[in-house]
């Protein structure tokens, strides 16, 4: 099968190319180039550097793959970059990494791939497919450490024919021995964790010099009382707790970011607890499921017992069981079936008002 | 795929090495390998390759010997005219004149030395391809160190008025140095660097079945310019570091073996560009970047509508083709060209371009070749 391999230049990317090829695979393997700086150049720091594209050239001139760097960078900025900044513009938190996959990685890329006569595209992601009698289903990984089934819940049964997770029933460990084994010099290469086109920099830096509206305005607590200042709403995410005004007491937590007011709202860890929220711009891998689902508000988080209920078109409340900390609006909720996604969506700021 | 179904058409990226200057390469390893600046025995025979192997480089070029240093290639040649003369002993108001389509080397050298506060300026490029020469003589005045323009662009072949204005440049001030970058335009054209008023260029090997690695800089008798690199005495007192005396020979043997066959290769590049060039326009709408201009035999660049030709190049390479959308990018991705950018080519068609360079090892039959993988290509990916 001729196979399109997304490669990074990370360890994952490049086992996935080695194992594809050693069971006989045509592979071809694809940077893409996501962000570059002012002047075109590769960045220093995060991902999509110069000496990732390098390294995942050195794996596959050694695999003996046709392997190309292709610009990404228009669509990244427009669907990636600019959501991003906007989200944080609008008191939201993003996830770029779950933008990335829904517009990039697996539209863009995967069209190129079709227009390549490619068969499959695949990638280094921990999630495994499961072809159910030619219905597609996306599962987590068996390595759930590593499980990334979250951030490609949006794919759905039609995009999922035509792609390939490797990794799904392997782990991370066991990555590294392949790489290893295959004399990949990627084998023992650290894992990013940062958001690529930020790096290891502040991500309110970064979103400082691209946004001109001044949001400043005032910390408040639950009853109102102003506590301080801020230069912003888009240095604060709900559940956020560093950089508050409050001394003595029990800590506080951004409980809530009101941008037509810019203000910010500050209460005690309790004030976080959440039951009921609304999933907005949702999406399903297959169709709706309503029994046995638990729902992730954040990557990798813990797989909490839900209802859910379709509100209109493209928007379904959420039902916990037990009421829990941390979720924010604009981070993705989405609804498992035991280990199988059953779709998702962006959770709404629009019901944490109407639950206060 | 077998290296020899690969269909190679990116010579004016780098060219495979002509035999015999292998066997030069190898010859001058076993009997000159010792050091060429030494005093004993072997370190003579060393120093009686390069300086034969200068004076056939030279001879081709109708130029002195001691106008012919050897370097490590086009772009330490353009590197050393473009930035030396600007140094702590150089006038402020100094300035430098070049165009907006010349190759990286020059570009990116001029850039620093815009960046240390001297006075730079890019003349424009006009719509045809050709250097815009009342923009480039109207910067020129008598505080212009240096003109650099190169002969033929690397990105679409189409050769610059250099004569007409070297002899202006001259008439403004006759002290500024002429230097061109003719990297690309030995490959297929023949130059009189005296008559043609260039005092000073860049020339490289490997574009012509040579050895990579190894260059030349021809720098006119009447010019001085400080050295680059610095350390031992070699080359005159001009550039330090043991001379790449194998690359010398191998370099010498390339030229004089495309100078014997010069006519002939020639030919068959100009006759295989145009069948090719024929085929696809007959069959596909494109637009071949300065079809009526004046342009080396060997680079072709042509405009797709409605194709990008990323994809298009990795389809082709897929497919046994192998070309590029301009000049090498270290990191793979490649930008729109700044050539085809100064040329004013609308932002909707700069991503549609392909070069497609023809050269010494080029057979009859190439052309229409590669017009088959290409249209079969076009087909898929539009």
């Amino acid at each position: 099968m001729k196979i399109l391999v997304a490669m990074s230049g990370g360890v994952d990317s490049s086992v996935v190319a080695g194992l594809l090829k050693s069971q006989g695979h045509e592979v071809i393997g694809v940077t893409m180039k996501l962000w570059e700086g002012e002047n075109g150049e590769m960045p220093e720091t995060g991902c999509c550097t110069a000496s990732d594209s390098e390294d995942a050239r050195k794996v596959a001139a050694k695999l003996d793959i046709p392997y190309y760097v292709m610009d990404y960078t228009e669509s990244f900025s427009e669907d990636v970059v600019d959501n991003f900044v906007g989200m944080y513009a609008k008191g939201l938190t993003p996830n770029p990494c779950v933008e990335c996959n829904r517009s990039v990685k697996f539209d863009h890329f995967l069209t190129q791939a079709k227009k390549l006569k490619c068969e499959k595209v695949a990638t280094g992601h921990y999630a495994k497919i499961i072809n159910n009698k030619n219905i597609y289903e996306l599962h987590k990984a068996d390595y759930l450490e590593k499980d990334q089934s979250y951030v490609l819940h949006m794919l759905t049964s039609e995009k999922l024919e035509y792609i390939d997770f490797p990794l799904g029933t392997i782990s991370k460990p066991e990555v590294r021995q392949i790489a290893s084994e295959l004399g990949l010099k990627t084998a023992f290469k650290k894992d990013s964790q940062d958001i690529c086109f930020v790096g290891k920099k502040d991500y309110r830096n970064f979103v400082n010099t691209r946004i001109d509206i001044s949001s400043s305005g005032e910390i408040v607590d639950k009853n109102g009382n102003k506590m301080g200042d801020h230069k912003g709403v888009h240095e604060f995410t709900v559940g956020q707790r560093k950089g508050l005004p409050g001394g003595q007491g029990e800590a506080k937590y951004v409980t809530k970011i009101d941008v037509s007011s810019k203000r910010v709202h500050i209460g005690e860890k309790k004030d976080l607890l959440t039951t009921n929220f609304l999933l907005e711009d949702i999406s399903f891998v297959n169709k709706i499921e309503t029994t046995n689902l638990t729902i992730q508000t954040r990557y990798n988080s813990e797989d909490l017992p839900c209802s859910v209920r379709t509100v209109r078109d493209g928007e379904l409340e959420i039902n916990l069981h037990e009421p829990t900390f941390g979720v924010a609006p604009g981070q993705f909720g989405v609804i498992y079936q035991g280990t199988k996604v059953i779709g998702g969506g962006r959770i709404s700021s629009k019901v944490l008002e109407k639950t206060e | 795929m077998k290296k020899s179904e690969y269909l190679y058409l990116d010579h004016a990226a780098t060219t495979p090495m002509r035999e015999i200057a292998i066997k030069a390469f190898i010859d001058a390893e076993h009997e000159g390998f010792a050091n060429s600046s030494g005093s004993h025995n072997l370190s003579r025979k060393a120093k009686n390759i390069l300086e034969e192997s200068r004076e056939t480089i030279a001879g081709i070029f109708g130029v002195a010997p001691n106008e012919i240093i050897f370097t490590s290639g086009g772009t330490e040649a353009d590197n050393w005219s473009i930035k030396t003369l600007f140094n702590k002993n150089t006038h402020l108001d100094s300035n430098l004149v070049t165009t907006n389509i010349e190759h990286e080397a020059v570009l990116a050298s001029a850039q620093w030395i815009k960046d240390n506060e001297y006075d730079v300026v890019f003349a424009k490029c006009l719509i045809n391809g050709e250097l815009d020469k009342n923009s480039f003589l109207n910067a020129v005045n008598k505080n212009t160190l240096i003109a650099s323009a190169m002969w033929a662009n690397n990105e679409t072949g189409i050769i610059q008025p250099i004569k007409e204005i070297s002899n202006e440049v001259k008439k403004i001030n006759s002290k500024t140095l002429f230097h061109s970058d003719v990297v690309q335009a030995v490959v297929s054209d023949r130059i009189d660097f005296h008559k043609e008023g260039i005092q000073s260029a860049a020339i490289s090997a490997h574009k012509i079945g040579g050895p990579k690695g190894i260059g030349a800089m021809f720098l006119s008798s009447e010019f001085k310019l400080p050295s680059m690199l610095h350390g031992g005495k070699q080359e005159l007192e001009r550039r330090a570091g043991t001379v790449n005396v194998a690359g010398a020979a191998s370099f010498a043997s390339a030229l004089q073996e495309q100078q014997n066959n010069f006519d002939d290769e020639i030919l068959i590049m100009t006759k295989e560009k145009k069948e090719f060039e024929q085929i696809v326009k007959d069959n596909f709408k494109v637009k071949i970047i300065g079809e009526d201009e004046n342009r080396l035999p060997h680079i072709s660049n042509i405009q797709f509508e409605k194709v990008n030709s990323e994809i298009l190049m990795v389809d082709l390479d897929l497919n046994g083709l192998g070309v590029s959308r301009g000049s090498a990018c270290a990191s793979g991705a490649q930008k729109p060209s700044h050539v085809l950018e100064a040329m004013g080519i609308n932002k909707e068609y700069i991503n549609n371009h392909l070069r497609f360079s023809f050269g010494w090892s080029t057979s009859l039959g190439d052309g229409k070749k590669a017009a088959k993988i290409l249209l079969n290509s076009l087909r898929k990916i539009s």
